[in-house]
């Protein structure tokens, strides 16, 4: 079972990404910040992390500039409210930019992309 | 020996060259927070009183758009009113300000007449209108002395209409090669002819007036791109602040639609969740609004005792200081205080919202309110928690910054408007992990002393 890492300050909707990814098929492992992610990251190896820019503490741009500089290989999703986060070029680092929406179609489609199944 | 003078040269002597008591008058202005219409009129009244060059009317046209439209029109209607207004403007002693406020009420009496009459005239800028006098001046950018007007088929017919003189100076209005309008310019009363010197003394005023009207026009502009800045910044915030809950909302909803349907447990704990996100955005919604809307009271001085109180016991402080240590020091003899009541207790509501919710449950949040002495009172807010790092205490006061999972960040931007609306101070002690310390500085006064 592919192992994903979901950083989402809003715990709700951490719920409902956990929820409908394990649906998927998904081993789902939610945290509420980055510093809670970088930690997780240490103790464990994930297939793909997906993460919200916007949280308090360190944001996601940060956090994924310090995941590059842990572990290179593994596929980042990020996942925001702002499409203009697009427009800062250290989220080209990330392998995908999905903007929130309603229908978690989008980011299904997109993980599935990247790690399959 | 070092002498120091004052940076406005008031009054020149009566006997000062002209063109330098011209400069005089235009530049004093300049530093007086007149509005733009002011400081024209000043430019105005440089090329009509008798300390300056002296015309007897001037008249502003201003370039709107590709259009030529009539603004100001200053000078007397009739000979009398000119042999009184120059009697008045040659009174020994009388300054550029008491000029520039008789101008302004003549202005105004002449709303009717001159000006109301100008105010019609409008000169599209093209080949026609371009051909002919005035808009001439304006479309060419060159400075046109008219002698002849009666006879003279280069000068537009209503114009020549309006104005009833034969002799009249056009002068265009011209900063980094961009038209701002036109002045001109004519002796109806006097008759004295226009000369070389008057010529060269009125194209200087026109290229100080274009360079106001420029510097004028971008600060406008500035100010208008830094409006729109923080509109673009209000447009992100709320796009974030909605799309969350509507994820949420959506997404939890497509659980209980979905054909497999949700276990019994989740059924109603999705619709909770769902019923918590309409709260919220109707409470996104409420705040916006709020800010959007609220329009500051005028300070005044009243008792902060009560209103201190009253704030304490209200449910929503009771409820969130659950937990906390409330260490209240309030003295016994407070002064009045300038504010308006109803801001100052949302300021003190908002402080304690920030301690509590900045607080690990169990910490001490410490509210002072003090004379420091004779003229101000503090009211200060103390916490134990995370305190506030370097970077974010930068951006404390921008509206929408927030480090709290649910916050709007509009709650110390509206402290701020309150406190520069009385004329108080904020003071911002912290680091992080340290607690933080707001401490708000009010003017204040004695008990039954008039300020």
């Amino acid at each position: 079972m592919k192992k994903i890492l979901i950083v989402e300050d809003e715990k709700t909707l951490a719920l409902l990404y956990e929820e409908e990814l394990s649906k998927a098929g998904y081993a789902v492992t939610a945290v509420y910040d980055a510093d809670a992610a970088l930690e997780e990251i240490a103790k464990k190896t994930f297939d793909l992390i997906i993460t919200d820019i916007r949280m308090p503490g360190k944001n996601g741009i940060e956090l994924i500039t310090q995941i590059m500089g842990l572990r290179k290989d593994i596929p980042i999703i990020i996942n925001s409210a702002y499409q203009s986060y697009k427009e800062d070029f250290m989220t080209w680092a990330a392998d995908a930019y999905v903007v929130k929406s309603a229908s978690l179609d989008e980011l299904k489609l997109k993980i599935k992309e990247l790690i399959g199944d | 020996m070092i002498e120091k003078y004052n940076l406005l040269a008031s009054d020149f002597q009566r006997d000062a060259p002209k063109e330098l008591m011209l400069l005089s008058i235009i530049s004093q202005s300049f530093f007086q927070p007149f509005s733009l219409e002011d400081n024209l009129l000043v430019i105005l009244t440089a090329l009509t009183s008798g300390s300056g060059v002296g015309f007897n009317r001037a008249m502003l046209f201003l370039k709107d758009g590709d259009r030529l439209r009539g603004e100001m029109w200053l000078g007397p209607r009739t000979p009398e009113e000119a042999g009184y207004i120059w009697e008045v403007l040659s009174t020994p002693g009388i300054g550029y300000v008491e000029i520039i406020e008789h101008n302004r009420a003549l202005i105004s009496k002449n709303e009717n007449t001159l000006s109301h009459r100008i105010k019609s005239l409008v000169f599209t800028m093209d080949e026609t209108s371009c051909a002919l006098m005035p808009a001439c001046a304006a479309c060419n950018k060159e400075i046109y002395l008219v002698r002849d007007a009666s006879n003279d088929p280069m000068v537009d017919a209503k114009f020549r209409e309006l104005i009833q003189v034969d002799e009249f100076l056009c002068i265009p209005l011209i900063a980094r090669d961009e038209v701002f309008g036109e002045i001109i310019l004519d002796n109806a009363f006097t008759r004295v002819p226009i000369s070389p010197g008057d010529i060269k003394l009125a194209s200087l005023c026109g290229l100080i007036a274009s360079n106001y009207i420029y510097s004028t026009t971008l600060h406008k502009r500035l100010l208008d791109a830094e409006k729109m800045a923080a509109m673009g910044e209000m447009a992100m915030f709320v796009t974030h602040q909605l799309r969350n809950p509507l994820v949420t909302i959506g997404g939890f909803t497509d659980q209980l639609l979905h054909p497999d349907g949700v276990p019994d447990g989740r059924r109603e704990r999705n619709l909770k969740i769902i019923r918590d996100e309409i709260q919220r955005l109707e409470n996104i919604v409420y705040q916006m609004g709020h800010f959007l809307r609220v329009s500051l009271k005028e300070p005044a001085y009243f008792e902060p005792g009560p209103v201190i109180d009253s704030v304490l016991e209200s449910p929503e402080v009771r409820t969130k200081g659950l937990g906390y240590n409330l260490s209240v020091k309030v003295e016994p003899c407070l002064p009045r205080v300038l504010c308006d009541p109803t801001s100052f207790g949302e300021i003190l509501r908002n402080l304690l919202d920030n301690a509590f919710d900045a607080t690990p449950p169990g910490g001490t949040v410490t509210l002072r309110a003090y004379k420091k002495n004779k003229t101000s009172f503090v009211l200060s807010v103390r916490d134990t928690g995370r305190g506030i790092s370097n970077r974010d205490k930068d951006q404390l006061f921008r509206p929408f910054f927030t480090t709290k999972e649910k916050g709007m960040g509009l709650g110390l931007p509206f402290i701020k408007r309150v406190m520069d609306n009385c004329g108080g101070q904020i003071e911002i002690q912290s680091r992080t992990g340290r607690g933080a310390l707001f401490r708000l500085i009010f003017q204040s006064r004695e008990e039954g002393k008039q300020p």
